[in-house]
């Protein structure tokens, strides 16, 4: 009777402290308790990393005039850093300085706005006033002849700036090209790597007399990690400056899709005292507004200065605190329900795997990397391998498997497919290694049982996962995770029939 | 009064006054509080259950070799010099995984109970899987045991469709609780697997007379293909069994175990393996909540800490006994 009286007692006081911080945030910090509907609220964060050399750091960071023209709530984070905004005819920067640094930096700079009609590449005019000038690329030779002959194809069709545009990146990044442009291409990507297309195109527009230059934006979709900035052309039409994207040069940029962060043909960002520097973008929607937030990062409560952190460590978050609420599911599901599943967390990693991707399209991939797994796992077993080899064999043909869907499903047109290279593929073979073992000593009956219980089980946690109030709670107040906790240790000491049992024992008679 | 929704299932309020347990309470109530973790490899590994089996002079299965390392494997056909039949076995597998029975040989070949052949290389590699762990708990690194295959009672096998039976015993503290019978049929195919299609006998625990068989969760009288009555049947040795299921608790000091054990035609009962965590499909072949005996034989724990070996067994057989009902 002790130990349930002590048992009874954590409940009580996780529950307690849980709960109380959650009504804490909710009456003093005045965070809701419901989910809004998602505001159309972005917030992008530029993270610069370099490793500093021990002496006078320098780090500048190309930012959008929107930015500080319109007051995009702009921040900069940095501790030890001395910063400060420059202006430069209508273009921005963000200068650190420091006088002495070491080891990794991390710079911070995010803005955050609401879903805007502009995307930030409309026409400017030239700044200072005059014309800009075409600056020419110096082809020679056999480069400069092919450059010529398709400067000449495009301009025979093209009627201005825009067109010309248009009619030379379609050319560029065309999947069948002339023989002058595999020339020129050859040439640009042993020099330029990634990115070569679109300096050919832009030096090809030089070359044509339509200055050019090198524009960046920023994705607006949430994605695990950063992003790199993407690469955009801006080019001048004779009046003004315009930016377009040219993977995409027939149409106009699309403000819901895509933020232009720099453009002036400036560099992107800098770094002098310093080494190995890159630059990366969290773009990230936010469920609660700015003001809610600011309260929430400024509270005296420990577990809310995740709150604190950059977006790019705080995004992280919002799939970790995912996690113990399939494990939930799972326990609830075998001890409750009494459900078989292959291992135990089995089902928490396919559920992730399964919020990466669509539902339908992520069981369908499981179900055929599966099917097709075990039937050339079952051909391998003639060979009488060794366990080890086996399941190695079985990683490459799931490799192998992946690879051809994600082929296949592009080629249909579906873009999901592309994205099964995030799931787990350890947990595929082994799925299958087990699978097929259990095949062999249970019987195929078993087998299925298993893996159906297991896909069952992750497909609950999945739509308990993906229920926007659950995710809201989930990371707005982590704090609820000691709610759950208690429920967990509660389902801990049941010991009353699972649902599993009731069927089980259902002829059951006393004799 | 059978209602309409008993076709599928029972409420949990039905089958606590039927006292049967289900997996959260034998974990809670029975396993967990009885059962320290520090005892389970005593029965896990079944060398070294056997070799506590021999200290305590209990007979087991004579072992004729052990598969430690590939250097084994590739000998394998000097360790099997002279031995007509006999089991491979993994020494940390559970519920029968990787068991290989060999009945005879025949040139190269080795004969397997349902007939089908195999080659040494076969063998060999069956040996291998289990050296790299592919049917222990956990897949850890494992030997294989060749031991001495068991020549079943003819009582037994006359009502076994070509498996082997063995007789499981479930203790609580020393005392027997509920025994059963396995046999296999067509449909389990040599296992002894009751959700697979093998027959669940329940046995007397006074007599060792079979009392109750069920096929699939419903009662049978007769054995489903070779159509012999498996109710009814006395068992040979039935005191030379409860006595090693007996000596198997204080050999392991496990409060709540089950005992698996076959009755070799001239060696009498042999001691197959202990289990840590018995199943509950027991109670369905006996057609007895587990908790009608559980309970008593705990109170009987705590009233008489001090029973000895016969003790425990008069008082069993006695209290768990089935009471034939007055004429």
């Amino acid at each position: 009777m002790a130990s349930r009286i002590k048992l009874l007692f954590v409940v009580i006081v996780l529950v307690l402290i849980g709960g109380g911080i959650a009504a804490y945030k909710n009456a003093v910090l005045g965070l809701p308790l419901r989910a809004g509907y998602l505001p159309p609220e972005w917030m992008i964060e530029a993270k610069l990393t370099f490793l500093a050399d021990d002496e006078k750091v320098r780090a500048e960071l190309s930012i959008p005039a929107a930015a500080v023209d319109e007051g995009l709530s702009p921040e900069a984070g940095s501790v030890g850093y001395n910063y400060y905004v420059e202006k430069d005819q209508g273009e921005y920067t963000a200068v650190w300085t420091s006088e002495k640094q070491s080891q990794n930096q991390a710079l911070y700079y995010r803005i955050n706005f609401l879903d805007r009609k502009k995307s930030g590449g409309e026409p400017i005019p030239h700044p200072g006033g005059g014309f800009p000038v075409p600056e020419s690329p110096g082809f020679s030779g056999a480069l400069e002849d092919g450059a010529k002959r398709v400067i000449q194809r495009a301009k025979a069709v093209s009627a201005d700036p825009d067109s010309l545009f248009v009619g030379i990146f379609r050319e560029v990044v065309a999947i069948q090209s002339s023989q002058e442009i595999g020339l020129l291409r050859a040439r640009y990507e042993d020099e330029a790597g990634r990115g070569a297309l679109t300096v050919l195109g832009i030096d090809l527009l030089n070359m044509a007399g339509v200055p050019a230059r090198l524009a960046y934006g920023v994705k607006l979709e949430e994605a695990r990690g950063g992003q790199q900035p993407t690469r955009l052309v801006e080019y001048y039409d004779g009046a003004y400056w315009k930016v377009r994207d040219p993977d995409d040069p027939g149409s106009t940029l699309d403000p819901s899709k895509i933020f232009v962060w720099h453009r002036g043909g400036g560099a992107l960002f800098e770094v002098t005292g310093g080494e190995s520097s890159k630059l990366s973008f969290t773009v990230t929607r936010d469920f609660i507004r700015p003001a809610e937030m600011a309260n929430l990062r400024e509270s005296p409560l420990v577990i809310s200065t995740i709150f604190g952190l950059p977006a790019s460590e705080r995004d992280v978050f919002r799939y970790v605190v995912l996690i113990p609420l399939g494990a939930f599911v799972v326990v609830v599901m075998r001890n409750l329900v009494g459900i078989a599943t292959l291992g135990t967390f089995m089902p928490v990693l396919l559920a992730l795997a399964l919020l990466e991707m669509k539902l339908e399209s992520g069981l369908i991939m499981f179900t055929v990397i599966v099917t097709v797994g075990l039937w050339i796992r079952f051909l391998l077993s003639r060979l009488n391998m060794l366990v080890v080899p086996r399941v190695a064999a079985c990683v490459v043909i799931v490799t192998l498997l992946m690879m051809v869907l994600s082929v296949v499903s592009y080629r249909l047109g579906m873009m999901d497919g592309l994205r099964i290279t995030l799931f787990p593929m350890i947990i595929l073979a082994w799925t299958i290694e087990r699978m097929s073992l259990i095949w062999e000593e249970e019987g195929k009956r078993s087998a299925i049982m298993q893996v159906g219980g297991s896909v069952l089980v992750a497909v609950i946690a999945y739509s308990f996962m993906s229920v926007p109030q659950v995710k809201y709670w989930a990371f707005y107040f982590p704090e609820l995770l000691l709610v759950l906790l208690a429920c967990i240790i509660l389902i801990g000491r049941y010991t009353g029939y699972r649902l599993s049992e009731l069927v089980r024992f259902r002829d059951f008679k006393e004799v | 009064m059978k209602r309409w929704w008993h076709r599928w299932i029972r409420t949990p309020g039905e089958l606590r006054a039927m006292g049967v347990v289900g997996i959260n309470m034998r974990n809670a109530r029975f396993l967990l509080p009885n059962n320290p973790r520090k005892l389970y490899d005593l029965v896990d590994n079944k060398i070294r259950t056997k070799q506590l089996a021999i200290d305590h002079k209990m007979a087991v299965p004579e072992t004729y070799a052990v598969v430690r390392n590939p250097h084994d494997t590739s000998v394998l056909e000097k360790l099997l010099k002279g031995r007509e039949s006999f089991v491979i076995k993994p020494a940390r597998g559970s519920g029968g995984k990787g068991v290989l029975v060999i009945v005879a040989r025949e040139g190269g070949y080795f004969i397997k109970p349902s007939g089908s052949r195999l080659t040494l290389d076969e063998l060999k590699h069956h040996c291998s899987n289990i050296l790299a762990g592919l049917f222990s708990l956990g897949g850890r690194r494992d030997v294989g045991l060749i031991e001495y295959r068991v020549h079943p009672a003819k009582v037994l096998t006359e009502i076994s469709f070509q498996g082997a039976p063995d007789i499981r015993v479930v203790m609580l503290k020393g005392y027997p609780v509920m025994a059963m019978l396995r046999a296999a049929t067509r449909e389990s195919d040599g296992r002894a697997n009751l959700h697979q299609g093998a027959i669940g006998i329940g046995i007397d625990l006074a007599t060792g007379r079979t009392v109750r068989a069920v096929h699939h969760g419903h009662p049978i009288e007769r054995h489903p293909d070779l159509k012999v009555p498996v109710v009814g049947v006395q068992l040979p040795h039935w005191d030379a069994i409860l006595d090693i299921a007996v000596t198997c608790h204080e050999m392991t000091r496990l409060g709540y175990l089950g005992v698996d054990i076959m009755i070799d035609e001239d060696l009498g009962p042999l001691m197959i393996e202990v289990n840590a965590r018995p199943g509950l499909a027991i109670q369905l072949a006996n057609g007895v909540g587990l908790m009608r005996r559980l309970e008593p034989a705990l109170e009987r724990s705590q009233s008489h800490p001090h029973d000895s070996h016969d003790q425990k067994i008069a008082f069993s057989r006695e209290a768990f006994g089935v009471k034939l009902s007055a004429p």
